[in-house]
């Protein structure tokens, strides 16, 4: 299910490239956003950002966003709507494992094609953004478990499209809630102490912010390192068992109402 | 009585890029000239009368789409000309839509979650039919098919059949002077077929629209038209009624021989080696001659016979000589036939 | 059947007998109804929260202010509501036009560009609307923006024009399908654009902000109509200028549309 012979094929190239374009459009907007709101503040550094870290930061995080992007709720929203997932659901193969082999096949070309090439030109262009050692290890597999927890919460939403048969408000909720608690739009560093508390134990801010912390953090403890990892480990396991358990019930409700 | 409809030497080209492989190619047919020109329709002329349901096939890639567009009014031609009750529809587009109708077989034309009579009432708008009208329409309706069933139903709950007849009720509800049919009844199954066939022939006979009818289902032709009109790549092939189209082919019959009994019935092997043996037998009494057309059909052997070439009795006693006849069918040439000939070049 | 002119009236009466239908079919959804309404809420809601949050710690933005920046927000919401709510099946036009769906449109005696854009009412956009609302009222309180007719007059013909451009923004991006495969990334390019409607266009270099005012319009979805609220001493002419500009891009946007649309003729044999 994972074709890497699909980087041949010029439409995907293409769409590839689209997507690239318009992250960075995004990005020169949210460049001189930032930029106006720094020079307009009195001081250099907010909460132990600089206007450099905080665009660093930001193309980082709106980068993991972009790459780490499912169609996962769309998709399983239409076919509840055309009655088509009662065919998926009976096939012999696992619902759950096939969509997440599809799924998470797509999303590691998408990381290796359009992230990484971005994770290097910021490395060169904001000189020397992160550290080339340790760090790194720890952002990959931070990242991985940050994928994984994308996915549990995208399956959650997607299963919820059994019940309403209804998309968009569901998807668009679920977008809001992940962009503003991952740090993506406004780095979680600005939020005011009580908010920033509570975002840091929600599962969300293991998408952006933990792996972004363990790259972009210098000399970190392994202490941070483990509790950091720890956490988003545990959201990992919690969300998996919470949507599947949602998923069964689902199905079961679906199959007895015949869709 | 002037014509309804008249076409004249219409032709139209397409400009088709001549495209290229790879990433190279496709960047170079960005500023690319090389292009080819595709002859979809090719100087046809028609005249179709007011009140006659026409049939106009042809395979796939015909050029039948195109006329089509061209005659309601939403292609330009490249040369020639349509006119449609008195103005050419592609000049006048709005003006012309307001004397036809069209349905397609597969896309409705009415408003997706709206229960069938609000699309109607939208459609009496639209069209400024009169309130007398309107009712009289649905008055007589009425009395073809069962409204109650379907006029409160949003389309999207409807079966295709039902899809269909709303929008041929629909297509026929301002009392259009012209009707295209675009394969009204692909998909459907035999018993809906025939409903949609009748409700086609009494609409045509109660207000005297012209049908315009494409279609690959003989069934359609058979009940529906009286003259077809064939095209192939481009050009008209033929233009005339129906019976007529057997004279083309002389008399051609068909000859259905039963060769196997009872007991073997389903022996394909069987089948196949009384289908070998009767090509012999036809092959040595009238060595190569290519008027004979043998096939399998069930468990019957058909031989399509040109009967200007050779007698049917004669073939009847050839092999009734070497084996056993347990039945026996002849039939006139069916137009499905005919038409296959036609497509494959027969003319 | 008389071939009588098709004016204004008939068009109006044709249009609110669709629109009626249409509402009234989405409202059997229920789920979707509410979810939708939450979902528009949210979107909102974290926008004017992400503004608060960052206005916590920055007093202003390039001379702007929290509450004019609320202002313009509300203000952005207000004018995208007739591209939201009447203009919405644009977002599909792709799928009719790429599958050939779209060659029905072409055979009622009325204007294809009418009837495709009426099928669909999307209600979403009311709260949308109301949200902007909410937010110009409270912004102008706290402005302290003198209530009087000719304020309030200026507000509706400003948010008017306002919304021409967004709906001619919508039109174009909309009807680059009829030319190009896979044209969805010119929509949702444009959408994203469209967001950045809310923060002044004065933050950005000079040949960004001559692209967000004279190429993709974004400037006058909310910066230049509300100067003349904002800051009624020191006018820019295009403020002036925004209702005859809206109208000239709604124009041309409906011209580019048609153009693909005759051009369409269907695919298949």
């Amino acid at each position: 299910m994972i074709r890497v012979g699909f980087l041949d094929n010029m439409q995907f190239r293409l769409a590839l490239a689209v997507q690239v374009i318009g992250n960075m459009i995004y990005l020169v907007l949210m460049y001189f956003l930032w930029k106006a709101i720094f020079d307009s503040s009195p001081v250099d550094t907010i909460n132990g950002m600089t206007f450099e870290d905080t665009m660093i930061y930001l193309v980082l995080a709106s980068a993991i966003l972009e790459f780490i992007e499912m169609w996962i709720v769309w998709g399983v929203g239409r076919d509840v709507q055309s009655g088509q997932i009662v065919v998926d659901l009976l096939r012999p193969v696992n619902y759950r494992t096939n969509m997440f082999f599809t799924c998470f096949g797509g999303t590691i070309v998408n990381l290796i094609a359009t992230f990484i090439p971005t994770m290097i030109v910021v490395y060169f262009v904001a000189g020397r953004a992160y550290a080339l050692s340790w760090n790194l290890l720890w952002f990959f597999i931070s990242l991985i478990l940050s994928i994984l927890i994308n996915y549990y919460i995208n399956f959650f939403t997607a299963t919820i499209t059994f019940y309403t048969e209804s998309v968009w408000g569901i998807n668009v909720a679920r977008e809001v809630v992940v962009g503003v608690l991952s740090g993506a739009t406004i780095p979680l560093a600005f939020f005011p102490d009580a908010f920033r508390k509570v975002a840091e134990i929600l599962p969300f801010q293991g998408i952006c912010n933990s792996p972004l912390t363990l790259l972009l953090g210098d000399g970190m403890a392994p202490s941070e390192v483990i509790s950091i990892l720890g956490v988003q480990l545990f959201w990992v396991v919690a969300l998996s068992v919470v949507s599947g358990l949602f998923f069964k019930v689902s199905v079961r409700r679906i199959t007895v109402n015949g869709g | 009585m002037e014509p309804v409809i008249r076409l004249e030497n219409l032709t139209k080209e397409f400009k088709v890029l001549n495209r290229h492989e790879g990433i190279k190619g496709a960047i170079g047919d960005l500023f690319s000239r090389d292009y080819k020109i595709v002859t979809a329709v090719n100087d046809v002329s028609l005249d179709i009368m007011p009140g006659e349901i026409i049939g106009y096939l042809g395979p796939n890639g015909a050029g039948k789409s195109t006329t089509i567009k061209m005659m309601s009014g939403v292609l330009e031609p490249t040369r020639g000309r349509v006119i449609c009750n008195g103005m050419e529809p592609y000049r006048n587009r709005t003006q012309n839509a307001e004397n036809i109708g069209v349905v397609f077989g597969q896309r409705s034309q009415l408003w997706w979650s709206l229960p069938a009579i609000e699309s109607f009432r939208i459609l009496r708008d639209i069209y400024q039919v009169s309130n007398a009208d309107y009712q009289e329409m649905m008055d007589l309706y009425a009395t073809m098919v069962d409204m109650e069933s379907i006029l409160h139903k949003p389309v999207r709950q409807m079966s295709l059949g039902q899809r269909t007849l709303c929008d041929i009720l629909a297509a026929f509800l301002h009392n259009p002077s012209v009707v295209y049919l675009d394969e009204p009844t692909i998909g459907l199954d035999v018993a809906m077929k025939a409903k949609i066939r009748e409700l086609i022939l009494m609409l045509n006979e109660q207000k005297k629209t012209t049908v315009i009818l494409t279609t690959h289902d003989m069934g359609d032709v058979d009940a529906l038209c009286r003259r077809i009109v064939i095209i192939d790549k481009g050009s008209k092939l033929y233009d005339n009624d129906i019976e007529h189209l057997s004279e083309l082919f002389g008399k051609y019959r068909t000859l259905s021989l039963v060769l196997t009994g009872k007991s073997d019935a389903g022996n394909t092997e069987l089948i196949s080696r009384r289908l070998a043996d009767v090509k012999a037998v036809l092959e040595e009494r009238w060595p190569s001659s290519d008027f004979f057309e043998v096939s399998v059909s069930d468990f019957s052997i058909e031989i399509l016979i040109d009967e200007k070439k050779a007698s049917l009795m004669n073939v009847i006693s050839a092999i009734q000589d070497k084996m056993k006849i347990y039945d026996i069918h002849i039939e006139e040439i069916s137009t499905e036939s005919v038409i296959r000939k036609i497509y494959g070049g027969g003319i | 059947m008389e071939n009588s002119k098709r004016g204004v009236k008939f068009y109006s009466k044709i249009y609110f007998k669709i629109i009626a239908q249409d509402i009234k079919s989405k409202l059997s959804y229920r789920a979707d109804f509410f979810l939708s309404m939450l979902g528009m809420i949210l979107i909102n809601v974290s926008g004017a929260v992400g503004f608060w949050l960052i206005f916590q710690r920055f007093p202003e933005i390039n001379g702007w202010t929290y509450h004019e920046m609320i202002f313009l927000y509300g203000f952005c919401l207000v004018s995208a509501t007739p591209a939201q709510c009447l203009f919405d099946n644009n977002w599909v036009l792709r799928y009719a036009v790429y599958s050939g769906d779209f060659i029905k449109y072409c055979f009622r005696p009325i204007n294809v560009f009418f009837y495709y854009i009426s099928e669909t009412f999307d209600l979403k956009g009311i709260w949308q609307f109301l949200f902007g609302l909410i937010a110009v009222i409270y912004a102008w309180n706290k402005l302290q923006i003198p209530l009087d007719a000719v304020n309030v007059l200026l507000f509706i013909i400003q948010s008017l024009s306002a919304s021409l451009f967004a709906v001619a923004i919508l039109n174009a991006s909309a009807a680059s399908c009829f030319w190009i495969e896979n044209s969805f990334f010119i929509l949702s390019l444009s959408s994203k654009l469209r967001d950045f409607a809310k923060y002044p266009v004065s933050i950005f270099s000079k040949p960004l902000r001559i692209i967000l005012t004279f190429v993709v319009p974004i400037a006058f979805l909310a910066y230049y109509p509300c100067q003349s609220l904002l800051r009624p001493d020191a006018i820019p002419v295009l403020t002036w200028l925004t209702p005859v500009f809206g109208a000239l891009f709604f124009v041309l946007s409906y011209k580019f549309w048609m153009t693909g649309a005759k051009r369409f003729n269907g695919t298949g044999s």
